[in-house]
């Protein structure tokens, strides 16, 4: 019997197949279903940064993961990936599970904007203990929430529960069965070093009036890099697109004064804008080393005051942060002055001096005017944060807020005005005023281009970096002299080194038990018995069934 | 899942197509060519539906839209009367008699249709790492798509009769129809109720088995009267 359907087979491939199959072997393809099989949950997932800063290294070291999900309750080895939202982790469960545990998925709060001031706080805390914490062993990424993961997540709260003890054998069978896991997988290489990293240093210069290295020179500065626990999530709207954005108004406005002969003050004003700031302002030390350890002359090597601009759209206090008071009659304390004098008239800003000494035992410099206070030049910061350490500078939670713009507007009418008067030497009239004022818009596209945009260090160290032309364009388009000092840190022993992977693709499978598998063949097995026994007897069902009919025909 | 687990509903899929040819009696006939030659008639039907369908009823090019469009829907399962069409060229093409000629051109059809439509779906998604119990759900369909379609050949060859008795035309008639907007009922049903795969996998195998019911009540008679055992 098998034998003449082998001759039958053999007939058919030898006379007709070739010709059928070119012809359907195509349509094979094409009638197969063509709903794409959704193979797993993907999700984009960013990791926490990872860097060296002075031979020390941060943050989290690997990369890769495939092991079993499991919730913050349910975790017991290090062969569990724990899948938790971010408002359910804490510092000390951190810690325990940096150790401990296999990988760490922190799902993101679902409305990142809204969040209660108890919230920000406490992520806020999560997220220092994370950063500043010994480095992190295990991979550790950040996720978007999206109703997909809240499934995962209820899903695996309610299977695994870490104290089986109470309950039997046969539930704790029955459930091993039929609970639903997920495998967590994300593979990517092992993170390696960053290799040819160019950190931008930008500056242009608006020159006044008469002899160039005679007059007076004032320089603005402020970084473009942001932090946060993950490098693609830190937005950086407050620290420090605010800033940056607060420099560029400013060096659109002056540009219009310098533009015309008869108002051209006697002072140089030269903005720089630095990278690397979130690194112990290593843009600004760079650059400092450059220009006042180099053979030529530099642009500030004699500037009468140095202003950074750093977070000021937060509050509607304006602190001055300095390392030293400075002396009533020196730049310093004029600006000071002014700054105080015009926030008095105008009615807002708050203007309130900080002083803190320089701590050179620190891993890092509080503010960036200490760079250059360490230099011998008088500098400040203005800020609207109070101290160094608010957690604001250095978080994922830093996006632009609406009334953010409204504060920035504020700050940046008070410091031009403050520094108009104190460079035409004037006390009384206001210099901004209707055709050229502070442009509201103008503030608010810098700070939404900026803030859209994650800007961690890391990502913005590339040689051609978009960003970093922006800028370059639109400083050409106000100041003249515009240079680009790219930075590279030392191949040997470098102050800062970056780790590339800096976001993956999530995949969570769900997937079974191996034993359940087993259920399920027998299930089949049982199954494709009961098939049998009706095919095998269909004989008797047929015999019924003619039966039935002989009997309804006899009636 | 797993290979396994692929190996599993592979099993699930097929056993009972292999069982039903094997036991049925049709190994007996070397009914294996005759098979094949069903499967390519059915490739060959689904290709002309396709054509038709892409003709006449071009898609919508907003994938988006979810609404259920019951006079388009309608239409196009009437074309699915091509599949009637091609049973029955098989039938004629198959010069048996009797039971060995409507379980052939069923198991034909039916197996190229299981062939074609879940292998790949099989191959695809259950060897994959994520478990879903949706590749079980199909394989069981698939087993109610065998006594489905043995039991439409079986339909057609008694439509195709000419001493069938005349009282029991209509109720071919309209038993075929049935079969032909199956499809449509069920999605239909599935739309307005929003019943759970399962139990829509219960109710399409009660609904099979009642029409194959009916159907050999039909065909056993008949053959009772032209005397074939």
């Amino acid at each position: 019997m098998w034998v003449d359907e082998c001759d039958s087979f053999a007939e058919l491939c030898r006379g007709y197949l070739p010709y059928y199959l070119l012809i359907f072997l195509p349509l094979f393809i094409i009638i197969s279903p063509a709903n794409p099989v959704t193979a797993s949950h993907e999700f984009p997932a960013f990791r926490m940064s990872q860097y060296d800063l002075h031979g020390v290294p941060h943050g989290c070291r690997s990369a890769s993961i495939s092991l079993e999900a499991r919730s913050l309750a349910g975790w017991t080895t290090s062969r569990h990936c724990i899948v938790v939202r971010a408002l359910d982790l804490n510092p000390e469960t951190f810690q325990s599970i940096r150790q401990k545990a296999g990988a760490l998925i922190v799902v993101l709060p679902e409305k990142i904007n809204k969040l209660t001031q108890n919230e920000i706080q406490h992520i806020m805390s999560l997220e220092e203990s994370m950063i500043h914490g010994p480095e992190t062993p295990i991979p550790v990424y950040f996720v978007q929430w999206n109703s997909e993961l809240q499934i995962i997540l209820q899903d695996i709260e309610h299977s695994f529960i870490a104290d089986d003890k109470t309950r039997s054998a046969a539930e704790a069978l029955f459930n091993s069965i039929s609970a639903s896991g997920y495998q967590v997988v994300v593979s990517t290489s092992q993170p390696i070093i960053k290799n040819d990293i160019k950190v931008a240093t930008l500056q242009g210069k608006l020159t006044g009036t008469g002899a160039e290295d005679k007059l007076p020179t004032i320089a603005l500065v402020a970084h473009y890099d942001s932090n946060g626990v993950a490098p693609e999530l830190s937005f950086g709207a407050e620290s420090n697109a605010s800033g940056l954005a607060m420099l560029l108004e400013l060096a659109r406005l002056f540009s219009v004064l310098y533009s015309i002969g008869r108002s051209r003050p006697r002072h140089n004003l030269i903005f720089i804008v630095t990278g690397a700031g979130k690194l112990n302002f290593q843009g600004s030390k760079k650059w400092l080393e450059d220009q006042l350890d180099g053979l030529e002359g530099s642009v500030i090597q004699d500037a009468s005051y140095v202003i950074c601009l750093d977070s000021v759209s937060s509050s509607n206090d304006l602190y001055v942060h300095v390392s030293k008071p400075p002396k009533e009659s020196s730049p310093g304390g004029l600006i000071y002055k002014e700054l105080k004098a015009v926030s008095d008239s105008f009615g807002y800003s708050n203007i309130e001096g900080v002083h803190k000494k320089i701590n050179l035992a620190d891993e890092s410099l509080a503010w960036e005017h200490e760079r250059y206070s360490i230099r011998r030049l008088p500098a400040a910061t203005l800020s609207t944060l109070k101290s160094h350490e608010d957690p604001l500078r250095n978080t994922i939670l830093d996006i632009v807020q609406e009334v953010q713009v409204d504060r920035l507007y504020k700050h940046t009418s008070v410091v031009a005005e403050a520094l108009a008067r104190h460079i035409y030497n004037i006390s009384y009239s206001k210099i901004f005023a209707e055709s050229l004022s502070i442009s509201k818009d103008s503030l608010n596209m810098w700070m939404n281009f900026l803030a859209s945009q994650p800007r961690a260090g890391s990502l913005l160290s590339d040689k051609q970096n978009i960003l970093v032309n922006t800028l370059k364009e639109a400083m050409q388009k106000y100041l003249g002299d515009v240079k680009v000092t790219l930075h590279t840190p030392d191949k040997r022993d470098p102050e800062f080194v970056f780790y590339d992977v800096t976001k993956a693709m999530l995949n969570v499978y769900s997937v079974k038990p191996a034993v359940f598998d087993l259920f399920l063949t027998i299930a089949i097995i049982a199954y494709l018995g009961a098939v049998y026994l009706i095919v095998h007897n269909f004989s008797h069902i047929y015999n019924f069934a003619i039966r039935i009919s002989s009997k309804s025909k006899a009636f | 899942m797993t290979l396994y687990h692929f190996g599993n509903c592979l099993a699930l899929v097929y056993v009972p197509y292999y069982l039903t040819y094997k036991y049925s009696g049709l190994s007996e006939y070397g009914a294996f060519w005759k098979c094949i030659q069903a499967g390519g008639i059915y490739i060959f039907t689904q290709l002309v539906k396709m054509l038709i369908l892409a003709t006449f009823f071009p898609t919508a090019d907003n994938i988006g839209y979810k609404g259920f469009d019951i006079f388009g829907e309608f239409f196009k399962s009437t074309i699915d009367i091509a599949d009637l069409i091609g049973i029955y060229i098989v039938l004629n093409g198959i010069p048996g008699k009797g039971h060995a000629k409507v379980l052939t051109a069923g198991i034909g059809w039916a197996g190229a249709e299981v062939v074609l439509t879940r292998f790949l779906l099989l191959w695809i998604g259950a060897r994959g790492a994520e478990f879903d119990w949706k590749y079980m759900q199909k394989s069981l369909e698939s087993n109610i798509y065998l006594v489905q379609h043995i039991t439409t050949a079986t339909l057609v060859w008694l439509w195709s009769r000419h001493d069938l008795k005349q009282s029991l035309v209509p109720v071919v008639v309209s038993m075929l129809l049935l079969t032909v907007y199956r499809p449509l009922i069920s999605d239909f049903l599935i739309m307005s109720f929003t019943i759970g795969p399962w139990s829509a996998l219960f109710i399409k195998a009660i609904a099979a088995t009642i029409m194959g019911t009916l159907t050999l009540h039909i065909y056993a008679a008949l053959a009772y009267t032209i005397g074939i055992f």
